[in-house]
């Protein structure tokens, strides 16, 4: 009963937000600086993440599969695909999640029970298209961005931690990246990293834009929908993967 | 004018509102009073249509606010400026852009007519160089007079004004009353207000309803007050030790 009350609200929210904005040039305006403060911030921890997180894989890669059975550029084959295919859309995405969202929730949250969003319904503007649209969209565009920057700069931590460790030279590491490549993995992937940026945006601002009492709600609200998002990114990645893939 | 009929409001089986019924005249300052918990805010956001109502009507100039659809009450709301507990102001924007919002949501007018809006609602609420400012660099009282500035911004008819002087000292606090009745004065405006402060109710009380768990417990005006026949409202008026000793004398 409960999760069909939450899911009937977050479906009313969803609703209310996608409503035409009162004027386009504030709306675009907003979207821009989401995207500077959802995506354009979080591109410090992404490279961070992602060029160690690379580098373990292509270790882990090299180290369990030695074997005289498997060829050498495996190694860079399973390590790219580890990448594109879960690594950088997925995790990076429950990271984010983490950081975005927590970010999110805590800001509506204190909008609400400072009545900041009152303030604008009284005005008769329609606070959820205000405050939550530009954020699903800003982070739709941004977040593909964001996990291709992941892709390419895991990769190469990959290559750096195949150099540094001496388990496979260079050339057979690229060789292994370039083998049996399908541009399809890539359209799989930023799809769903698309599908995982509306989820963090869209449960956060639900359980930001419902919070009631003070300042500690709002920080409950910020860890169930860290939470909340975060599980719904590997449930929904379990049903992309089975309808993308198999 | 504002009208409320037979207005009824719960939470979890507690009555909050019962059967309210009052109007709400134009040009005047319309006082809620009553101590914490009487139901004041929950009335007056049953009135501007933040909370639904159980029972009952509410009525801006004969036209039923709470029948209205979303765009018919859009209209009205343009019409409603408030002045919230703790100002509401957006965190994210400068004093200037928060005067500014309603203005760039809702006009065409171009950035330097807006500009000049958003000083001359600065100026009338006596702030100056303050639009680069951040709410969080503003006093209370600077806080409450930017919310004012944007309340009036749209040039409203209606404003609301829940506990304007909470937490403002005595002096900031009379500076803001003054401020409230000089604007419902000057721009005609239906004003209702919001407090337990003893002294804006005898200074603004051009008309006074005083609501005691939930229900009307009596209506006047602020020369009534001092004189009222009910142990209720006399409770709550000399409930000090500056009141009780006033009256001694």
């Amino acid at each position: 009963m409960r999760f069909l009350y939450h899911l009937g609200r977050y479906a009313m929210l969803m609703s209310q937000s996608i409503k035409k904005p009162e004027r386009q040039k504030v709306f675009w305006n907003r979207v821009l600086i989401e995207i500077d403060k959802l995506g354009v911030n979080s591109i410090g921890i992404v490279l961070i993440i992602s060029v160690f997180v690379g580098a373990v894989l292509a270790l882990q890669a090299a180290f369990n599969m030695d074997s005289p059975w498997i060829p050498d550029y495996a190694v860079g084959l399973t390590t790219r695909q580890a990448i594109i295919l879960e690594f950088s859309p997925t995790i990076i995405s429950v990271i984010l999640a983490g950081k975005v969202g927590s970010s999110i929730a805590s800001e509506i949250g204190s909008m609400r029970i400072s009545e900041q969003i009152d303030a604008m319904e009284i005005m008769g503007v329609n606070p959820a298209s205000f405050l939550i649209a530009p954020k699903m969209i800003a982070a739709v565009i941004i977040n593909p961005f964001l996990i291709t920057l992941s892709m390419a700069v895991s990769i190469f931590g990959g290559w750096l931690g195949a150099l540094v460790s001496d388990a496979l030279t260079g050339d057979i590491y690229v060789f292994g990246i370039k083998s049996y490549f399908e541009l399809y993995d890539v359209f799989y992937a930023l799809f769903k990293t698309a599908i995982f940026a509306f989820i963090i945006t869209s449960v956060s601002s639900y359980y930001g834009y419902y919070v009631k009492g003070g300042s500690i709600e709002v920080g409950h609200s910020s860890t169930r929908a860290v939470v909340s998002s975060s599980i719904l990114i590997i449930f929904a990645n379990l049903i992309l993967t089975q309808l993308m893939l198999t | 004018m504002i009208e409320a009929k037979n207005i009824s409001k719960s939470f979890n089986n507690v009555q909050v509102l019962k059967d309210i019924s009052a109007t709400f005249e134009k040009g005047k300052n319309n006082l809620i009073i009553g101590q914490s918990g009487s139901g004041k805010t929950v009335l007056m956001k049953s009135l501007v249509g933040l909370l639904d109502v159980d029972q009952g009507e509410v009525y801006y100039n004969q036209e039923n606010f709470l029948k209205m659809d979303f765009k018919q009450q859009k209209k009205i709301r343009k019409e409603i400026g408030m002045l919230f507990q703790g100002g509401a102001l957006f965190d994210s924007m400068n004093v200037e852009d928060n005067v500014m919002f309603p203005l760039t949501i809702f006009t065409d007018w171009s950035y330097n007519k807006r500009l000049d809006r958003v000083n001359f609602c600065l100026e009338r609420v006596n702030l100056k160089d303050v639009n680069r400012l951040f709410p969080a660099e503003l006093s209370g009282g600077m806080k409450k007079r930017v919310a004012i500035a944007r309340a009036i911004s749209m040039n409203p008819q209606y404003l609301f004004c829940d506990e304007p002087n909470s937490g403002l000292d005595p002096r900031t606090s009379v500076m803001i009353d003054e401020l409230i009745d000089e604007l419902t004065k000057d721009l005609n405006m239906t004003t209702i207000i919001n407090t337990h402060d003893m002294n804006s109710v005898l200074s603004m009380g051009d008309q006074i309803i005083f609501i005691d768990k939930g229900s009307i417990a009596w209506k006047g005006d602020k020369n009534e007050i001092l004189h009222a026949n009910n142990k209720t409202i006399n409770d709550f008026v000399y409930v000090t030790e500056m009141a009780k000793r006033l009256k001694e004398h």
